[in-house]
């Protein structure tokens, strides 16, 4: 019998996170900042920071897909960290709103009910 | 990639925001939830109050995602795909349009002997007598003239359940079944249309009312999958009287089953795509043998 669970282990699910810094003295440079921040959008990052960035991905070679999207729209000035992590090193993480702990983001299920 | 299934099975406000598909809610105008599309294989709408925007529809047709609507039993009722699902989707349709008598027989006997071999290794997994399914499956002629379908279909469901009637709309696990098939349903259609094969023109099943010929066809071998994960929810909570929303969450992973396709461990969902591939290899003349998944 094959266990039903070894495919969405810890160790295969990645975690993709985004950091950037970005100048946003002018117009141009703040317009340039925002079309990245949304071209993140689009390839289905969401915010977990101000200038943090995370995507879940089933695989690693999901993950790889995305990093390289993510190189495809690098903005011209600026800094930018891109970072594969497996889930298991994500849920390690520990996060505080001030000193209370918070949650850690949970990884996106096969199946979602709403 | 195995890709998600998003189930909505209360009211919601569904639109398109940034690539993404927002699940929001109508009362208070709430946001329950974004997933990107690109992301996505099954969207099943389970409520009378769902309303979708033209915009989200073009969408998920865009990246092959099959929408599924339920109707008032709650069991799947539509399915919209897309027209084509492959750039070289007319040539495809020709050689499948073109494929010949003999080999549309060869490839339904060789659906029947995988479907009657999984039947067997589900009845033998749960020590119920399945010695008798040697003799069905060694014996499927070409096109299945001799009916060995059946034969062990009736075999099968005597053993498998205690007490039990397969009917269309018969009492439960009926509804279980018919709820698991259904969903097998629309991730085959998917994965035709996906390959650039038309699910309307079948092998063997030829009905005239019936859209998804090819993918009735094409799910026979798959079935056994479902049937076991309605045979391991019974034999731990017991028949359910109602097909509740914990019955369908449960039915709904039959998507990330695993099971053996090619020499290799696939998810249910990836091992679809490889059949229907297999198929239109099978139809251009490159491939004498179609894929399909065992049972073990």
């Amino acid at each position: 019998m094959l266990s039903d669970t070894n495919r969405f282990n810890a160790y295969r699910i990645m975690w993709v996170l985004v950091f950037f810094d970005l100048p946003t003295e002018t117009k141009k440079e703040r317009r340039a900042a925002s079309q990245f921040r949304k071209k993140l959008i689009d390839d289905g990052f969401t915010m977990f920071q101000f200038s943090i960035y995370l995507r879940h991905c089933p695989s690693r070679e999901n993950a790889k897909v995305h990093t390289k999207r993510v190189k495809s729209i690098l903005p011209k000035y600026g800094k930018v960290c891109i970072l594969e992590i497996t889930d298991k090193q994500f849920g390690n993480m520990e996060l505080f709103h001030g000193v209370k702990p918070i949650e850690v983001p949970q990884p996106v299920q096969q199946l979602e009910l709403f | 990639m195995i890709k998600r299934t998003i189930y909505i099975g209360s009211p919601a406000y569904l639109r398109l925001k940034q690539k993404q598909l927002v699940v929001e809610n109508p009362e208070d105008k709430s946001i329950k939830g974004t997933v990107p599309i690109e992301d996505m294989a099954l969207l099943m709408l389970d409520h009378y109050q769902i309303t979708l925007s033209n915009q989200l529809l073009l969408k998920l047709q865009g990246n092959n995602v099959a929408v599924v609507s339920c109707d008032a039993h709650h069991l799947p009722f539509a399915m919209m795909l897309p027209l084509y699902g492959h750039t070289e989707h007319s040539d495809r349709i020709k050689h499948q349009l073109e494929a010949s008598e003999p080999l549309k027989k060869q490839l339904w006997k060789q659906t029947i002997e995988q479907k009657i071999k999984n039947q067997q290794a589900l009845l033998k997994m749960n020590d119920k007598p399945y010695e008798q399914m040697d003799l069905y499956w060694q014996h499927v002629k070409s096109g299945d003239t001799t009916n060995c379908e059946a034969k062990a279909a009736q075999h099968h469901w005597k053993y498998l359940f205690e007490n039990f009637t397969r009917e269309r709309f018969g009492n439960s696990p009926n509804n279980l079944l018919n709820f698991g098939y259904a969903v097998l349903r629309s991730i085959v259609a998917r994965a035709l249309v996906s390959s650039g094969l038309l699910p309307v023109l079948g092998i063997f099943h030829r009905n005239k009312y019936n859209p998804y010929c090819l993918a009735d066809d094409i799910m026979e071998p798959y079935r056994p999958f479902v049937d076991k994960m309605v045979y391991n929810y019974i034999s731990q909570y017991g028949v359910p009287e109602k097909l509740t929303k914990e019955c369908k969450a449960y039915m709904l992973n039959i998507a990330t089953q695993d099971v053996w396709i090619d020499g290799v461990e696939r998810p249910l969902m990836v091992a679809v795509t490889t059949t229907t591939a297999s198929l239109y290899k099978c139809y251009e003349g490159e491939l004498r043998q179609i894929k399909y998944p065992t049972l073990d």
